[in-house]
């Protein structure tokens, strides 16, 4: 396969195109909606292309990191089964899979540190939220409610 | 409802048969309106003989798009019965007529007044100085949260007890998490914290469930319009002023934030409520309780399109508000540990 121009830089250009080239030619008020949200759509895949499965592999590691010590049966249940997921596949759907697993881990361990009133274990995974929080911003950018109003 | 050739002709036959005493019927434009992302919506003028004098009325359509083009599903019967309550106690485009079963006017539609106005989003992007909007807003809010709950429609389910009801709320967003096609950690910690941090209760009301700048009109009197009633609900009245200043956070200005302290107080008044069942931090506890609903149905959509079960580029979009909402109720939770007692420990 050509892997140049990536994936990315021509999601980029069939955004830069449809604003610049056709959106100024269409009329009516929806199609001009819907040609302002594929817009948008395009550049955040375009950035989820160059790197969400390098996003996800480093969330996975962090959230290990974590939660492996924690002693609580919901949140040792679904780290134990995000281990067993096979991990040497890179295809997607397998890494969303696997990325699936390790937020349900996440999430048993959130619910966990607040039932017990962890004070110091709530605010590390709560930095570990708010990483994954601001990786989704990097991909749509500002937030742009087309069509509203 | 979206065909102008076929529309005008099915409108003048409806409005025949709901006004058996009118004449010369002419519907004499018809056209596709945008700004709902939920209903189809058009407006219609209308030349009619009625009441004994030749008139022109304007109105709008409001109706289910099809099942698979629907973003979100709830019933015209139910908001025609909560838009005739609010009828005379909130400014709102007057309802005139409904087509229940979708017989006549192609789907289920209800026909309300056109109000001259302008959108509040536009209408606050022209102004430089917005601070006659807040109190406007606050008013707005309590004309119907101060509806006696009797008088609102049977047909919206009553919560045991505020306890319940919040209790409900909050499993919402453990269950919004469960449900979807991929766990959402983030959605499971809004719930842990909104339970250790909850706020003094208030009696139950009805709320609108989408009160938002986009669903508010100004009039040719400065007063505001409130659109959209499809989510109405009985609920904690302060839900809609968070999801007021939530949704502000993303097309602001946020009117409820310029001042937050006059605008508790002028809500405050208009309700009775206590300083201490609304300030600005309880206002902002409510920024994150209060948009589960919306959540919950933005996420069912991404999860039809992600299944293939729907195909509207729409449930995708409205992902990156709740990747935005993500951000904003991590960054308000946090500042807001300082204000809010923690009832739970962490």
């Amino acid at each position: 396969m050509l892997s140049r121009p990536t994936t990315d830089q021509v999601l980029r250009q069939v955004a830069s195109d449809l604003a610049d080239l056709v959106l100024p030619h269409v009329d009516g008020e929806p199609a001009r909606v819907a040609v302002q949200m594929m817009t948008q759509l395009l550049a955040g895949c375009a950035q989820r292309a160059a790197h969400e499965l390098a996003w996800m592999h480093d969330e996975m590691a962090a959230i290990e990191a974590a939660v492996g010590d924690i002693d609580d049966d919901a949140t040792q249940a679904a780290l134990a089964a995000f281990r067993d997921a096979p991990a040497a596949s890179l295809h997607l759907d397998d890494v969303a899979h696997r990325y699936h697993l390790a937020s349900d881990a996440l999430g048993a361990a959130v619910e966990h540190a607040y039932r017990v009133g962890d004070r110091v274990r709530s605010e590390r995974l709560r930095d570990l939220l708010a990483a994954r929080s601001a990786t989704e911003m990097t991909i749509i950018g500002r937030l742009d409610l087309v069509g509203r109003g | 409802m979206h065909d102008p050739a076929e529309m005008p002709v099915r409108l003048a036959a409806f409005l025949a048969g709901e006004e058996p005493e009118a004449t010369d019927i002419e519907v004499t434009s018809y056209e596709v309106m945008t700004g709902g992302y939920s209903r189809l919506l058009a407006k219609a003028t209308v030349h009619w003989t009625i009441a004994g004098g030749r008139r022109q009325e304007t109105f709008v359509l409001r109706g289910d798009p099809p099942p698979d083009r629907s973003l979100i599903h709830t019933d015209r019967a139910i908001e025609w019965d909560v838009l005739r309550a609010v009828e005379g106690r909130t400014n709102i485009a007057r309802p005139r007529y409904i087509d229940r079963t979708g017989g006549r006017l192609g789907t289920r539609a209800i026909v309300l007044d056109y109000v001259p106005s302008a959108s509040l989003l536009p209408h606050m992007a022209s102004l430089a100085d917005h601070s006659h909007l807040p109190d406007p807003l606050a008013e707005a809010a309590a004309s119907f949260h101060t509806i006696p709950l009797e008088e609102v429609p049977a047909s919206l389910a009553r919560p045991e007890s505020w306890e319940a009801y919040m209790a409900g709320r909050i499993d919402e967003w453990r269950a919004t998490s469960a449900a979807h096609v991929e766990s959402l950690p983030i959605l499971r910690y809004v719930a842990a914290w909104l339970h250790a941090h909850l706020p003094p209760p208030v009696p139950l009301s009805l709320i609108h469930g989408d009160f938002q700048s986009a669903n508010l009109m100004i009039d040719e009197h400065g007063r505001i319009v409130v659109l959209d009633w499809e989510l109405a609900q009985i609920g904690d009245p302060r839900e809609d002023l968070g999801y007021f200043k939530a949704v502000a956070q993303a097309a602001g200005p946020d009117l409820t934030g310029l001042d937050a302290e006059a605008f508790c107080a002028r809500y405050r008044a208009l309700t009775g409520f206590s300083e201490a069942e609304l300030n600005p931090a309880v206002l902002a506890y409510f920024l994150i309780l209060g948009v589960v609903g919306t959540v919950r149905r933005l996420l069912e959509g991404g999860a039809e399109f992600a299944l293939g079960t729907n195909h509207l580029l729409a449930s995708v979009f409205n992902l990156n508000s709740i990747q935005f909402g993500h951000a904003m109720w991590l960054s308000v939770s946090r500042q807001l540990e300082a204000a809010l007692v923690s009832t739970k420990g962490a």
